[in-house]
């Protein structure tokens, strides 16, 4: 077989690879395959302490996570049937004990804990760091709201404090933009992944500081795990943030992500286009508020200028036209005489008329005349029945002292004269004696 | 002076004209005072576009460096 290596050669490849596969080459599925039978049978029931990480509830129900320590994390999952059984809510940086095996996902080559049970051992150890740091700058007073610094109403120059890869300085602009607003950007470039990044975003705030014209510096980065956005929970950062000559926005992560940074920060922004939105809005507001200022700015002047005016007008005419007054006063009294005249003639008009009423009141002649005849006729059969002469007729005398008709005695003396009337002829006579008791119509009297 | 002051001038100046206690011609000064503010106000709010640059660094004498900056998409 001198050929021997010609011979190899020509060994078509797909031959030497079978060979080798039915000796010791396996296929990528062969060898999770191994491994997976290996590991599940080593270790079918396990018990593992660590910290929550990367914690995600799935929308499937199941939860997806990682368990870590200060040296080395694994991956893990708990299937819904068994996390809906779980007394707490799992978060990152949680410290708990779960019960699972280790399995292998075959496709990926991924080995995983699958857990049947978890635990809370008390808070996890970046859990425990971040409430130590933030009693203590809290003891401080570094997150006292009187320490807070209201963010200007209308920057002019923003400094935003962030990768200018990330999502942060995106979104930001994005708003920014779509508002179309007048703002001024300077981005302080840094990295913001991680732990380690903390001192580059503290020298990336005191280069902020160095611009002598920005109005607000905001500090962000997108979401992540937080571990990602553990560099805001530095101290050095803290105390860097509470030393900014300019207020500070925080912007890191989600809504739900608070770090320390947040809290330090004159104003937390839930996210970093909230951010923007917190320095846009206001602006947004100055507009309405300006175009109020502006209608009563036109309405003051507006009502002085028509007031001025109407007084100007009323005493240009009374002082620069004394002759449009005083035709003013004859047109006046001709007004008064015409209603005088009117009031003359409507005062004969109405005596006129009181006249032409009793006119027709009146009775006619011809019945006045009757009337009276039939009264003077009753008048004169009454005066006929006191006629002195019908009693006289009867016998009965007058007596008369000069032209006194005499009724009592009293009335005469003696001697006097006196003429007694009778039906015939009259007496002369003298009185003799008088007697005040002796008359026949007192006697009748009594 | 900046908006903010523009502003609280505009106010004050609608403020004394709203107490109707002024000579017409104190009135219109200020009016053309409140109108220019207001013009100034809206020009600053109106500007175009945001301009974004970003700081590369300081030259020799402190000034800060910056290049303009585009979002990579």
């Amino acid at each position: 077989m001198t050929n021997g290596t010609t011979n190899s050669v020509n060994i078509s490849p797909n031959e030497e690879l079978d060979s080798k596969t039915e000796s010791r080459v396996l296929s990528v599925e062969q060898l999770n395959r191994q491994i997976r039978q290996l590991i599940e049978g080593e270790l079918p029931s396990i018990w593992v302490q660590g910290e929550l990480s990367n914690f995600k509830a799935h929308s499937s129900g199941h939860f997806y996570f990682s368990l870590k320590d200060a040296k080395s994390q694994i991956r893990a999952v708990m299937f819904r049937g068994h996390n809906s059984r779980l007394k707490f809510k799992p978060q990152d940086g949680l410290e708990v004990i779960v019960r699972g095996r280790v399995t292998v996902y075959e496709p990926r080559g991924d080995y995983q804990i699958t857990c049947e049970m978890m635990e809370p051992v008390g808070a996890g150890a970046l859990q425990k760091a971040f409430e130590q740091l933030k009693m203590k700058l809290k003891a401080e007073g570094l997150f006292e709201a009187t320490r807070k610094r209201p963010i200007p109403t209308l920057p002019r120059h923003v400094a935003i404090v962030t990768s200018p890869t990330g999502a942060a300085i995106r979104d930001i602009l994005n708003v920014l933009n779509r508002r179309n607003k007048t703002v001024r950007v300077t981005l302080i470039p840094t990295n913001v992944q991680g732990e380690s990044a903390a001192p580059l975003i503290v020298q990336a705030m005191k280069t902020a500081f160095q611009l002598s014209d920005i109005d607000v510096i905001i500090l962000g980065r997108g979401g992540g795990s937080i571990e990602d956005m553990w560099c805001f929970n530095d101290e050095k950062l803290a105390r860097t943030i509470a030393a900014s000559p300019v207020p500070v926005i925080s912007a890191v992560g989600h809504e739900i992500d608070f770090t320390i940074a947040d809290f330090v920060a004159d104003l937390r922004a839930p996210t970093p286009s909230a951010a923007a939105e917190l320095v846009v809005k206001s602006s947004e507001d100055l507009m309405q508020k300006l175009r109020l200022l502006e209608r009563l700015l036109f309405g003051a002047i507006r009502k002085q200028v028509s007031t001025d005016l109407h007084r100007l007008r009323a005493l240009n005419g009374r002082l620069v036209d004394p002759q449009r007054k005083l035709q003013d006063l004859i047109q006046k009294a001709d007004d008064l005489q015409l209603r005088l005249n009117h009031s003359v003639l409507r005062y004969f008009e109405k005596r006129r008329m009181a006249l032409k009423l009793a006119t027709q009141k009146m009775p006619r002649p011809l019945q006045l005349l009757e009337r009276w005849r039939f009264r003077v006729q009753k008048a004169m059969s009454l005066l006929d029945g006191l006629s002195p002469l019908r009693v006289v007729e009867r016998g009965y005398s007058l007596t008369t002292k000069g032209k006194t008709i005499i009724k009592d005695s009293t009335q005469v003396m003696i001697k006097d004269e006196l003429t007694i009337y009778l039906m015939k002829g009259q007496i002369t006579a003298q009185v003799i004696s008088t007697n005040e008791k002796e008359s026949p119509w007192t006697l009748k009297k009594n | 002076m900046d908006f903010e002051k523009k502003l609280g001038r505009l106010e004050q100046i609608v403020q004394k004209m709203e107490k109707g206690e002024l000579e017409l011609e104190e009135s219109l000064k200020l009016f053309e005072e409140g109108v220019k503010l207001s013009r100034d106000c809206h020009s600053q709010l109106n500007e175009a576009e945001v301009k974004v640059k970003k700081l590369i660094g300081f030259d020799a004498e402190g000034k800060p460096q910056t290049e303009n900056f585009e979002v990579e998409d």
